[in-house]
């Protein structure tokens, strides 16, 4: 589980493809491509993540919520987000 | 006597006015009255969940279960049974395999099943030590179920029939557990991965107790 910030709350978590995994986390959004081994942090300055869930249909499409309501989405695997409202 | 008069008349057209879409209010106050677009029930979200097909998003927040269509905007109130007090939802599990059957897991009401894409409910409770339900895994190969029960009876129960039936099979990672999640990564002993996001930070088990 390299990469992660240690000792801190993971808040949700992410899977389809079970290589590809995402982990929301109040430091923000991190990535693994290697089923967990290691992570990168993705998202930009996206931060205080509640939860985070991918489309099964469309795997690149993957949606984090934060914890005053608002919603985010990428559409390219967590490279660029758009808020959704 | 006639400023109050004046001031009445003004009081009354902003009560007007912040009943309609006028002064901008309409999204706060329709997501309270109708449940449509209802972003302003939001608080404390603790789970997103998208369906098989990939249609509707599912949120759990501390008031409740929502979900959206299509990628719209709009976000609707999910009525949930009578029964469930307190509809404070933890988890979202959509059935990978069945579109129309989504699973959730709730604060004070254990598990519910929904057979018809999220339009009925119904508690599955049967053998579950507690109702305080943080995470609900299905193995994506078998649809196999486990369900991880906080403080009264915790622990990881096992469904082999949809929820029919729960049996106790471990006593889980312990601690302010915010999920659990089947990973379809082999253990070489017969079963797969289970994932929990914890106070602690990513943690697995293999599934085969």
């Amino acid at each position: 589980m390299g990469g992660l910030p240690a000792n801190r709350t993971v808040n949700g978590f992410a899977v389809v493809d079970p290589k590809i995994m995402y982990v929301a986390m109040r430091d923000g959004l991190f990535k693994s491509t290697d089923a967990g081994e290691t992570w990168k942090r993705t998202g930009g300055e996206l931060k205080n993540l509640a939860a985070v869930a991918i489309n099964p249909k469309k795997p690149n499409e993957v949606y984090v919520a934060t914890m005053d309501g608002k919603i985010y989405m990428s559409a390219d695997a967590g490279m660029k987000w758009k808020k959704q409202q | 006597m006639k400023r109050k008069f004046y001031l009445e008349i003004v009081l009354g057209l902003v009560w007007i006015l912040s009943g309609s879409e006028v002064l901008g209010l309409q999204p706060l106050y329709a997501g309270q009255k109708n449940h449509k677009n209802a972003r302003a029930d939001f608080e404390h979200i603790h789970a997103l969940g998208i369906d098989a097909d990939g249609r509707t998003l599912f949120l759990g927040a501390h008031t409740g279960l929502f979900r959206r269509e299509n990628g719209g905007r709009s976000w609707q109130k999910v009525a949930l049974p009578a029964s469930t007090s307190h509809p404070d939802v933890m988890a979202i599990t959509p059935d990978p395999k069945n579109s129309k059957t989504i699973y959730i897991g709730a604060h004070e009401a254990g598990v519910l099943k929904s057979a018809d894409g999220g339009a009925t409910w119904k508690e599955i409770n049967s053998g579950l030590g507690g109702v305080d339900v943080h995470g609900i895994a299905i193995d994506p190969n078998d649809g196999k179920l486990h369900a991880l029960v906080r403080d009264k009876g915790e622990g990881i129960y096992r469904s082999t029939n949809g929820g029919g039936k729960w049996i106790r099979v471990d006593d889980g990672p312990g601690g302010e557990v915010k999920g659990l999640y089947s990973v379809n990564i082999s253990t070489g002993m017969g079963g797969i991965f289970l994932y929990a996001p914890t106070a602690e930070g990513l943690k697995r088990n293999p599934d085969c107790f």
